[in-house]
């Protein structure tokens, strides 16, 4: 371990904050998180991302900064997403726990010792749910709560709110879950991969304070497209044969019935086989047979990926062994530690 | 002069168009010495040229800041910007062609104004030539602006001003050099585009022909689907085969209720099997998709979506004040 490292504090909870032009909130925002978890009794840290600001966000936080060693910016040089920005502030967060949130005020810090707490007890990752959300109602609230039924439905994972970004994760589980795109509406699913224990709890929600909305609700098609690719990457990644074998199944069922219809005639007086029908049935078979190919494309997609499943049963494994060994609360434990 | 750095690495390019270059060198240098910059330049040659090289092999003798590479066979300009990249021992590297596009005089003042930034690149103004070589510019760059979202005004250009990072973290490889400004954009570097004088020995006539514009073409689309899709394979292959799919099961669903309330036969009319196509062709493209999907899950690792500039605070790297270059000490310093 080189001697820096050494140097730098233990820290028990790391808060990633994605920021883009928030300069109204930032100060405000510090202020709340540090009275929330300071009285939490655990050493912390708090992680500002600067998603490529063009206002004085970043002048601000840096700022902030100077006066404080819990508080890390990190700048990016461009704006590259919300997802991004929040796969920055994890890669780089050193505490067990680590919580994410919003940078607009509208997500209350105060909310952050109960969902540490409950995480310790016996999930691996506790989301946010607003309960009372305060947004306006057709343009925001009834096309998530289709979003989100939808997204329970196909991932699996029923949970009431995946856009709320007040979320706490054991950073074992939330260090191997690969974050691109847009993916961080679908995290609970893609922990979920990982065996994670999810838990929702109602959390306070604020009418924004200042400045609009910027990362809002995407196109409905977009979302359609992002679950049909969760849907491969999270229940199929494994076995893509099997996924696509199944995609493949209904066009080859059609291909023979069809092929059945087509030949059925010669049976009775006719002396052709139906055409139409033969030629469709020959080009639904072609199609079953197409996707079983890209299957075996994808296993070989799969086993030359970095991406090693054994890796993820045994995260998981680790945590059961933990709770078997370790019944008690385990900040209590860490605050042993720290004493002794 | 061996391993001592220099502020300026110009690299030259040399494929099939080129001018007198030693005299075009000398006037290169002599533009940098007028800046006011340590210098070297470095000509690659793309491909073994016998005639060129002994015509530059003498020149060296007198000229402490020249130096040659020749490729082993002709690789591109790409190719031989990123040979030339690799042994610069510049902290700036320029790109300059290999035959009068600017004044080399005005080097200066391009160095001065694009030191400021990640990436300049020159842009000849006021600019000579036919009206329809004019026009087919404004295509070309109106056509990459609406595709990218990124205006540009003479990608053609090849004096550009570049950081080192730049060259690290975007590999150029193919034509891709041609859109470096767009590649660099798009990563989150900051790029300004910088008027100068053409030089009135710019001669560039007849070299486009169809299988060029087919080329640009086709540089367009691959930019296209690096610059928009990268990361979200399913959003481009997935629209696509969607919507050929709808038209299908339309078409489909058309011909079947003519044929069982119309009694329109089935059995003579090409659009059946046309329609059943394009369902299947659709569903053959989502799949692609699909599998595009897989191959950026299991990658998701090695492709880094974000770049950080610097790292503010904390104890492992505390500030002594805002606005402090600690991770990065760039050009932007400067």
């Amino acid at each position: 371990m080189p001697a820096n490292r050494l140097a730098a504090r233990s820290v028990e909870v790391s808060i990633v904050v994605p920021l883009y032009n928030e300069e109204e909130s930032v100060a405000l925002l510090y202020e709340r998180i540090t009275a929330a978890v300071s009285g939490m009794g655990v050493a912390y840290e708090i992680l500002f991302v600067d998603d490529g600001s063009t206002d004085r966000t970043l002048d601000v936080a840096a700022g902030l900064a100077a006066r404080d060693v819990c508080l890390k910016v990190i700048e990016f040089r461009g704006n590259y997403g919300q997802t991004p920005a929040m796969a920055a502030g994890i890669d780089r967060a050193r505490g067990r726990f680590i919580v994410t949130m919003d940078g607009d005020l509208q997500n209350d810090p105060a909310d952050i010792p109960l969902m540490v707490a409950e995480l310790t007890d016996s999930y691996d990752m506790v989301v946010g749910w607003r309960r009372n959300r305060q947004d306006k109602l057709i343009t925001r609230k009834v096309p998530s709560w289709i979003a989100n039924r939808l997204i329970g439905w196909v991932t699996g994972v029923p949970i009431k709110d995946n856009g709320c970004s007040l979320k706490v994760y054991r950073a074992s589980v939330i260090k191997q879950v690969p974050l691109y795109s847009e993916m961080h509406r679908f995290i609970p699913a893609m922990a979920s991969i990982a065996g994670a224990r999810v838990r929702e709890v109602p959390v306070r929600h604020h009418a924004r304070q200042f400045g609009e909305s910027k990362y809002g609700l995407s196109r409905v098609y977009k979302v359609l497209l992002d679950l049909a690719s969760i849907k491969t990457i999270t229940s199929f990644a494994q076995r893509p044969l099997v996924w696509f074998g199944l995609l493949a199944l209904p066009f080859a069922l059609c291909s023979l019935i069809l092929f059945i219809a087509a030949f059925l005639p010669l049976l009775g007086d006719s002396q052709a086989p139906s055409l139409p029908f033969a030629g469709t049935a020959v080009l639904l078979g072609a199609l079953s047979l197409f996707l079983l190919m890209g299957g075996a494309l994808g296993e070989l997609i799969y086993t030359t990926g970095d991406i090693d499943m054994s890796r993820y049963s045994g995260i998981t494994a680790v945590t059961f062994r933990e709770r078997r060994s370790q019944p008690r609360d385990e900040a209590e434990i860490a605050q042993t530690a720290q004493e002794d | 002069m061996q391993q001592t750095e220099v502020d300026i690495s110009a690299i030259v390019p040399v494929g099939s168009r080129r001018d007198d270059l030693p005299a075009l060198l000398d006037e290169y240098a002599e533009g940098l010495r007028q800046a006011g910059v340590s210098f070297e330049i470095i000509v690659v040659l793309d491909g073994p040229r016998e005639g060129l090289m002994n015509e530059l092999a003498p020149l060296m003798a007198a000229r402490s800041w020249l130096r040659l590479i020749e490729l082993a066979r002709d690789f591109g300009e790409s190719a031989a910007l990123t040979a030339g990249f690799s042994r610069a021992r510049g902290r700036m590297f320029l790109t300059l062609p290999a035959y009068y596009q600017v004044v080399p005089a005005d080097l200066g003042k391009f160095i001065e104004a694009g030191c400021q930034t990640d990436m300049a690149i020159a842009v000849r103004w006021p600019r000579a030539g036919s009206t329809i070589e004019s026009w087919r510019r404004h295509v070309f760059h109106w056509l990459l602006g609406f595709i990218t979202g990124q205006r540009y005004r003479d990608l053609g250009c090849g004096v550009r001003l570049l950081s080192r990072d730049i060259t690290v973290e975007i590999p150029l490889y193919g034509e891709r050099h041609r859109f470096y400004p767009t590649l660099a954009t798009n990563r989150g570097f900051e790029v300004r585009e910088i008027e100068l004088a053409q030089s009135s020995k710019d001669d560039f006539r007849g070299r486009y022909r169809i299988r060029e514009y087919l080329h640009r073409l086709l540089d367009i689309l691959t930019l296209f689907f690096l610059v928009r899709f990268t990361k979200k394979p399913l959003r481009f292959f997935g629209t696509i085969g969607f919507l050929i799919s709808a038209l299908g099961v339309l078409f489909v669903t058309i011909v079947v209720i003519q044929r069982l309330f119309l009694n329109v036969p089935l059995a003579d009319r090409p659009a059946l099997l046309l329609s059943s196509l394009m369902l299947v062709l659709g569903v053959q493209v989502f799949a692609l998709g699909l599998l595009g999907e897989l191959i950026i899950f299991t990658h998701a690792r090695e492709l880094k979506e974000y770049a950080v500039r610097r790292v503010i605070g904390g104890d492992e790297n505390p500030v002594e004040a805002p606005r402090l270059d600690a991770v990065d000490p760039g050009p932007k310093s400067g």
